[in-house]
């Protein structure tokens, strides 16, 4: 039997929002699973407020572009699942899929009458992965998070910065991104299982708890060695190592030098490369490519002990020649004799300038009916067999409402504009969209 | 179908993984067999270099006690091999055979040029899956560059996401955000890559081949910044401890009382209900100030009063408290702000104790314990564990080539003596 896509044939129940949650389903769209969004307008998160619509857009619920990289490959219906009558339709659903994924707070679900038990009584081999801030369980799970406040809680935002400043951290959510990774890999995990079983499980991430053991090696540093991060040259920038402090691991590698960023040439804003030598041959190979002027052949950067206790020198010197070079143009002369060096780039660099993603097909252009022609993120893992691909643009809300409860619950056009009538597809008093009014002709 | 243990297998219970993985693949390694696949983790003769990585125990170097290997590598078994020699290869294609992942981190083309590329190895076995976690990909004019932790996050756009404010630290450098997570971008999308094959192999039996670069990854994993272009044609800025943006924007990092920090996101937010909540939150410490003047119900008041909210009041409550009290006392009323932590102060986090997140595990051959952090996710019918320690160099040789290869006791002795294993 053979398969174009990974996850063909299976359907996926997505209550998520904002971003986590729908950065997940959108990978398992991408792999071939239908999924389906339920979204309701009076309560959205993540299509509003949009500080990526385009200029000259006006800013609605179709318009954000983020919205848009973030939900590809997914259909969207409007049900306004606190009232009976969408509770029952979310069931059916439910009853015809193999996988429910949400993000809420812990205990939402659960308030709906949609618990991992109901959940199973409805679907007894159904996959529930619940996407929260702080788990379903422990005594913190009613607490709240956005990526910022869970990468602080868990100890990733502490492990970013230069000694003696405030923590830099990370400048986005990289827990949204990372949190739903999570998601979408507890579902594929989940989905083998119970293919593998034919039992099906709650999967309780946590969006705070998934962060912990990304920082194991700082935890091992205190629960093996006693040593804590709070202390002098830590976290060291960009350098394995700070200058002026005892020589221990900071967790990103071997503690070699040079391992720094520096200025390119013109010196604007993202100018910047990094060059990392992890050996006494990289950094002799590294001479040669700068044309071995004299400083760095002093025998005092010949070893990395001592290319460690002068690399305030050794980074000031280097940082002299890169000035002088184009950040691809260093790039191509380090990685062609072998140096380790690549540009710091910006999100046009990587869209315009990156070769390598280019050629790779790292964006490709999706049609949205009211954004246009994008470009849009793809996979970076390529299955031989089963690609992954970004098949439509996101769902404008409510768009496969009909289609939706046609096709998987057998209701036909009466039931849908009943539906629209009593407020289960759409509140009554909120304008519709004119897609919204030809599902009622 | 897997028959599950007493215990209970984890999800990947029954499948067999050999990895070939240095650091850019050994956390990809450890997802899967903290979820009960039997990983078996095939070394160079004398150790994979990521042993050489610190810290190590009692800082003393040692190729069987770097922290960071032991933590990259729980839950597998270890195997010597040289791929190098012709006993090696064929050693290799043997236990391929019977395998259903094989994970490799070489660069480009090396195990073509040995001859265990996916066409030779999946011959004897049409359902093996085989992931290629490299820096770039198999393709491309990067391809046999080299990477590393901070070359990555500099390509990926981590770093011209993340830096200071320019009266925090002038010059406006990119700052790498620590703690190895390249290797954990890429790590999380390998995984994905892999289990999808394996869902689409339990409908089909087939394995496939999966060519997955840690630069895509990274490239993909900085939330809005790629829209932020495509849409809008904007480079962000760097700012202290929050997200990069268009235009400066409010801080959200204060300094406690105790010296740590608490990240509190308040701009942005300032709408009526959530400034007389704040105001009442603030006012029961006695430090709301004039916050709860009836004049702050203006939404146009608020707007203006916008920096003396943020960085009179609010900086002022968090400045006469210990970071972790803010932190509790502010998500107990509903405000999503929380302590910036070092790693260390997790060990006290009452909520990870309930949910059992800290492991011990052992280390016979140390006759003592530690402590390791546990799972992401609870996996309510197919539990996460570890499931051992990493292992040493070549723990495993006799039990997986004499016990599961059949090859006799003295042939072993004699492959170790040729440097094969």
């Amino acid at each position: 039997m053979s398969r174009r896509r990974a996850l063909e044939g299976i359907r996926i129940i997505d209550f998520s929002w904002v971003r986590a949650g729908p950065w997940a389903t959108r990978w398992l769209g991408a792999l071939g699973a239908e999924i389906i969004k339920i979204e309701w307008p009076e309560n959205e998160r993540g299509r509003l407020p949009s500080s990526t619509t385009p200029q000259g857009l006006e800013t609605n619920l179709n318009t954000s572009g983020n919205f848009n990289d973030t939900n590809v490959n997914k259909k969207s219906i409007t049900l306004n699942v606190r009232s009976p009558k969408g509770l029952a339709i979310a069931k059916r659903l439910i009853a015809v899929s193999d996988v429910v994924i949400e993000n809420f707070s812990s205990r939402v679900l659960q308030k709906w009458g949609l618990g991992y038990d109901e959940l199973q009584r409805i679907k007894p081999d159904i996959v529930y992965v619940s996407m929260s801030g702080y788990g379903h369980t422990g005594r913190n799970h009613h607490y709240t998070t956005f990526g910022p406040v869970a990468q602080a809680a868990s100890g990733l935002t502490f492990l970013s910065g230069l000694p003696g400043k405030p923590p830099a951290g990370w400048g986005w959510s990289y827990m949204d991104d990372t949190g739903g990774m999570y998601g979408a890999m507890c579902a594929l995990t989940g989905l083998y299982h119970r293919n593998a079983t034919g039992k099906g499980q709650h999967i309780d991430q946590s969006q705070m708890v998934s962060a912990v053991p990304l920082n194991g090696p700082a935890l091992l540093d205190f629960t093996v060695n006693g040593r804590g991060s709070r202390r002098t040259g830590f976290p060291p920038g960009n350098r394995a190592h700070w200058p002026g402090t005892p020589v221990l691991d900071n967790y990103r590698g071997p503690t070699v030098a040079p391992h720094n960023a520096y200025r390119t040439h013109p010196g604007d804003y993202n100018d910047w490369c990094v060059i990392v030598c992890h050996t006494d041959a990289e950094w002799s190979t590294l001479v040669d490519v700068m044309g071995a002027p004299a400083w760095a052949r002093d025998e005092k950067f010949a070893t990395v002990s001592g290319r460690l206790e002068h690399q305030q020198e050794l980074d000031e010197r280097l940082e002299t020649w890169t000035a002088t070079l184009d950040k691809y143009e260093l790039t191509e002369r380090c990685q062609a004799a072998g140096v380790r060096a690549l540009p710091v780039q910006s999100a046009e660099d990587r869209v315009e300038n990156d070769p390598q993603l280019r050629e790779r097909g790292m964006y490709r252009e999706l049609e949205h009916p009211a954004l246009g022609r994008h470009k849009v993120q793809n996979a970076p893992f390529k299955l031989s067999q089963t690609p992954a691909f970004n098949h439509a643009a996101s769902p404008l809300i409510g768009e496969h409402t009909r289609e939706v409860v046609e096709s998987l619950l057998g209701m036909g056009p009466e039931d849908v504009r009943a539906g629209f009538e009593d407020g289960t597809f759409w509140p009554p008093k909120r304008a519709r969209f004119p897609y919204q009014e030809d599902m009622l002709r | 179908m897997i028959e599950e243990d007493e215990g209970g297998a984890g999800p990947l219970g029954g499948l067999r993984v050999l990895e070939l993985a240095d650091e850019k693949g050994q956390f990809c390694g450890k997802l899967m067999g903290d979820l009960g696949a039997d990983v078996v983790k095939i070394e160079p003769p004398g150790g994979e270099q990521a042993r050489r990585v610190g810290p190590f125990l009692d800082d003393i170097p040692h190729l069987e006690q770097s922290l960071s290997f032991w933590y990259y590598n729980t839950s597998k078994r270890g195997i010597t091999l040289d791929l190098g020699s012709d006993d090696g290869r064929q050693l290799f294609k043997r236990l391929a055979r019977d395998a259903d992942i094989v994970l490799e981190t070489f660069q480009p083309g090396h195990l073509d040029g040995l001859g265990l590329d996916y066409a030779a190895l999946s011959a004897d076995n049409a359902g093996l899956i085989m992931c290629s976690l490299t820096s770039f990909g198999q393709s491309g004019p990067w391809r046999d560059y080299l990477g590393s932790d901070l070359l990555h996050m500099a390509a990926g756009g981590q770093m011209a996401s993340c830096g200071y404010d320019e009266s925090d630290v002038a010059g406006g450098e990119p700052i790498a955000p620590g703690g190895g997570n390249a290797w954990h971008m890429g790590g999380h999308f390998a995984y994905m890559g892999i289990l999808a094959a394996l869902v689409s192999r339990t409908f089909t039996g087939a394995g496939q081949y999966i060519d997955c670069s840690i630069h895509e990854a990274c490239a993909l994993t900085t939330e809005s910044a790629i829209a932020n272009y495509v849409y809008r044609g904007e480079t962000l800025i760097r700012q202290t401890g929050r997200h990069h943006a268009a235009q400066p924007g409010p801080r959200t990092q204060f300094r406690a009382k105790d010296g740590k920090y608490v990240t509190a996101l308040v701009g942005g937010r300032l709408n009526p209900k959530y400034v007389a909540d704040l105001a009442a939150f603030l006012d029961s410490y006695g430090m709301a100030g004039d916050l709860l003047d009836a004049k702050y119900q203006d939404p146009k008041v608020i707007a203006e009063a916008t920096s003396h909210i943020i960085d009179d009041l609010v900086a002022g409550f968090i400045a006469s408290l210990p970071a972790e009290e803010v932190y509790h006392a502010a998500q107990d009323r509903g405000f999503t702000w929380a302590a910036v932590r070092a790693p260390e102060d997790l060990l006290d986090d009452a909520h990870l104790g309930d949910r059992g997140f800290w492991k011990e595990v052992a280390h016979p051959e140390l006759g003592r314990s530690f402590i390791y952090p546990g799972e992401a996710a609870i996996y309510g019918g197919s539990p996460w564990r570890i499931s051992r320690r990493a292992p040493l160099i070549g723990e495993h040789n006799a039990e997986i080539f004499s016990g599961e290869l059949g090859i006799p006791a003295e042939e072993l002795a004699a492959l170790a003596k040729s440097g094969v294993i």
